[in-house]
């Protein structure tokens, strides 16, 4: 993936460069808002990563005059501020998703790979599957090798949404964010009992499991 | 005194605004100036229209008294009109009177002599005159002899005699002068009189002004628990007084939080901040293997991300403290909340040992920030799984109410654990307040304090109170807020 890093804090940036091209990425970077805004409007970018306060211009106005271009280049905003009207604000202005500083890199790295595929035209699938793991949107049917899996509403959207993206990782603050709409720091082990519980109903005597548990980073569910 | 220092002292003491620099001066001012052209034209305007009467009045004299002579020539002739003009020169009266025969030469009257045009054009005439000494036939010595302007009428006796008839209109000047002198003196004493009051005035508004610039530089050097002086007048004075006390207010308040902020980070943050700089310290003195290296490591990413949270709530709190804009208020379902909430902790408090209980009416909506509701929804959610023991035996059931309650919405969680010693109460929803019997569960402290701020910022408030056994910890909030939350 291609990715373009607006940040002016040097060691922020340089420390997310290395540790993105570690996990296969390409990427560049800008140092201000002006030169981002140049680079992201001249050149094709798998994911923006655009942090809201940088000098010259600020990210929230430089996402603004790139959907005003349409340009659809999905956008992670980086922000100190975390407050709830602070994130509705960087949303309103065209950005895709919103991290607050400080990070964990895992937590970056998954929400890009999301935004990334988002951004691929899959989005109106009306069934996934995985495996034998079957999931119909419209009848709300759930299957597993044929045998038919029952999920609670909230256990049906859980699953929806990790099987929309099946393959990639999937963090709890993302769950919690997608699944039930809220943007808190779950303090315990919330998302993990819900997880156990659909693992328990999905992968329950099955020999080859399909949720699995990405160390220090999340979810993921895949073949 | 030098130039040099000039600016320097006038810095330093913002000097009293100089009276005509002062609006309320100016405004004075301009009242004075309109105040006085007003009078100015009414009075000359009454001056104008009493001359006016006043000669309309002595023509009005003039036609009555040649009325009269007219009538004395009818019945008697020439001889009876030259008589009764010798009466009539010889009163008292201001009145001018004159007969000439028809050659033109004067044989009765009280002036001296007639210009011949006013003799020989019947009509209105204004002419200088000089006033007979002692008229025909008249002795009186002390009769002043006298100089001035006449408005007359002549006309011409069918017999060829000529009557002339006036009045002395010097009279009628000296009546307009007195006019104008007490017109003048009028407009001076309306000047003056304006101006003091105007000066008084301004005076008292000046003065009040400077009470306020006086509470503001005290409030600058850094007494902020100053307050402009407000009277019992109530005017608009005491409004801005009233209104800029509130803003102080708040400020302080602000003032306040931000400092018990810093007190908490100074005192909360520092010491496990230093802890974790003794333990990574410690690693890197012992060089012993990797393995108690990394685990050291990953040990001081955990306390980190513990700071880090704390942290966040610490900002939190401050920034609900503060007030975020209404905008992020939206007609939010309570019932929704209390559902999904309790969904979501459902399994966790299974795990727990505790029970769980929702009970909300299908819908109850308010104006609020729901995130905020949420989040102060799972501290107590939290509150209640650290705090309540798992149950040997029975049941042990959390319960999350809503409901109306008047003007007020209630949301509640209520548990069968401990509870909060009454004494307590008050203290543990300040910041890092942790009980005693609470230091060995993780924790900072910070969430009832979030509660607290989120029922503050809805302009409600939190209660908390006995379940027999247990704690019940109920947020009270206005319904209609939102639009004036500050
Ligand atoms: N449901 C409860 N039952 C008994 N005691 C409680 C309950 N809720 C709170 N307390 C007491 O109030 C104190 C303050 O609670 P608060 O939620 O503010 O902080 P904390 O839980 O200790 O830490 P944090 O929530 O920041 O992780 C707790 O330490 C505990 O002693
Ligand atoms: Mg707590």
């Amino acid at each position: 993936m291609k990715i373009l890093i607006i940040e002016d804090d040097r060691d922020a940036a340089s420390y997310l460069m290395t540790a993105l091209d570690e996990a296969g990425h390409v990427t560049h970077h800008a140092g201000d808002g002006d030169t981002g805004y140049a680079m992201a409007s001249s050149m094709d970018y798998d994911v923006l990563i655009v942090d809201r306060m940088l000098p010259r211009r600020d990210g929230l106005s430089i996402i603004e005059s790139l959907r005003a271009e349409n340009n659809k280049t999905p956008v992670l905003i980086l922000s100190a501020l975390g407050e709830v009207d602070d994130r509705v604000e960087g949303l309103r202005s065209g950005g895709d998703d919103y991290l607050t500083k400080p990070y964990a890199f895992s937590e970056l790295l998954a929400r890009i790979e999301v935004l990334a595929r988002r951004s691929a035209p899959a989005e109106a699938a009306t069934s996934y599957q995985v495996g034998d793991l079957s999931l119909d949107r419209l009848s709300r049917k759930v299957t597993r090798a044929e045998e038919d899996i029952q999920l609670q509403p909230r256990e049906f959207r859980l699953l929806e949404y990790l099987m929309k993206h099946a393959g990639q990782v999937v963090t709890r603050t993302m769950l919690l964010e997608n699944v039930w709409d809220y943007h808190f720091d779950p303090q315990t082990n919330v998302i993990d009992v819900h997880m156990s519980r659909l693992r328990s109903k999905i992968d329950r005597g099955q020999d080859n499991p399909l949720l699995h548990t990405i160390r220090g980073a999340g979810y993921m569910i895949r073949d | 005194m030098t130039d040099g220092n000039g600016p320097t002292t006038e810095r330093a003491r913002p000097r009293r605004l100089a009276l005509w620099r002062t609006t309320t001066f100016r405004l004075t001012a301009i009242f004075v100036l309109i105040f006085v052209l007003f009078a100015v034209s009414l009075l000359g305007y009454i001056a104008y229209q009493s001359s006016i009467l006043i000669q309309r009045q002595q023509l009005v004299d003039i036609e009555r008294e040649l009325g009269q002579l007219n009538r004395e020539y009818q019945l008697g002739g020439t001889r009876a009109l030259v008589l009764a003009i010798q009466r009539f020169a010889r009163g008292p009266g201001p009145g001018i009177y004159f007969v000439a025969d028809p050659s033109g030469v004067g044989i009765a009257g009280n002036v001296i002599d007639v210009p011949i045009s006013v003799l020989e054009e019947p009509g209105q005439h204004t002419f200088a005159y000089e006033r007979d000494r002692p008229s025909f036939g008249d002795e009186d010595p002390n009769r002043p002899e006298a100089r001035g302007m006449a408005l007359v009428r002549s006309f011409v006796l069918p017999s060829g005699y000529r009557v002339v008839v006036g009045r002395d209109i010097v009279e009628r000047r000296s009546f307009a002068v007195i006019i104008f002198q007490a017109f003048f003196w009028g407009v001076i004493g309306i000047i003056v009189f304006s101006v003091i009051a105007g000066a008084i005035s301004a005076r008292r508004v000046l003065r009040r002004i400077d009470a306020i610039g006086a509470t503001s530089r005290m409030i600058m050097t850094g007494d902020l628990g100053q307050r402009v002086p407000v009277t019992r007048r109530n005017d608009e004075f005491d409004g801005l007084a009233t209104s800029l006390n509130a803003m102080l207010d708040r400020i302080e308040q602000l003032m306040q939080g931000m400092k018990d902020v810093t007190d908490n980070v100074a005192h909360d943050l520092k010491t496990p901040l230093t802890r974790m700089r003794n333990k990574v310290e410690a690693a890197l003195r012992d060089d012993r293997d990797e393995d108690a290296a990394k685990r050291a490591l990953e040990s001081t990413i955990e306390e980190c991300d513990h700071l880090i949270k704390t942290f966040n709530a610490l900002l939190m709190i401050a920034r609900v403290e503060a007030g975020t804009p209404a905008s992020a208020f939206e007609q939010t379902d309570l019932s929704a909340v209390a559902n999904d909430v309790g969904e979501l902790y459902a399994p966790v408090l299974e795990d727990a040992g505790l029970d769980l209980k929702v009970e909300v009416p299908e819908s109850l909506s308010l104006r609020a920030n729901r995130e905020l509701l949420g989040q102060a929804l799972v501290n107590l959610l939290e509150n209640a799984i650290k705090y309540v023991p798992r149950p040997d035996k029975g049941h042990s059931t959390v319960t999350i109410a809503a409901r109306e309650a008047g003007e007020n919405v209630i949301l509640e969680v209520a548990d069968q654990g401990p509870g909060i010693p009454e004494a307590d109460r008050e203290r543990v929803l300040e910041r890092f307040v942790r009980l005693e019997k609470s230091r060995t569960e993780a924790g900072s402290g910070l969430g009832l304090s979030l509660v607290a701020a989120v029922a503050q910022l809805h302009k409600g408030r939190v209660e908390i109170d006995d379940n027999h056994p247990g704690a019940i910890l109920r947020l009270i909030l206005p319904r209609q807020t939102g639009e004036t939350a500050a």
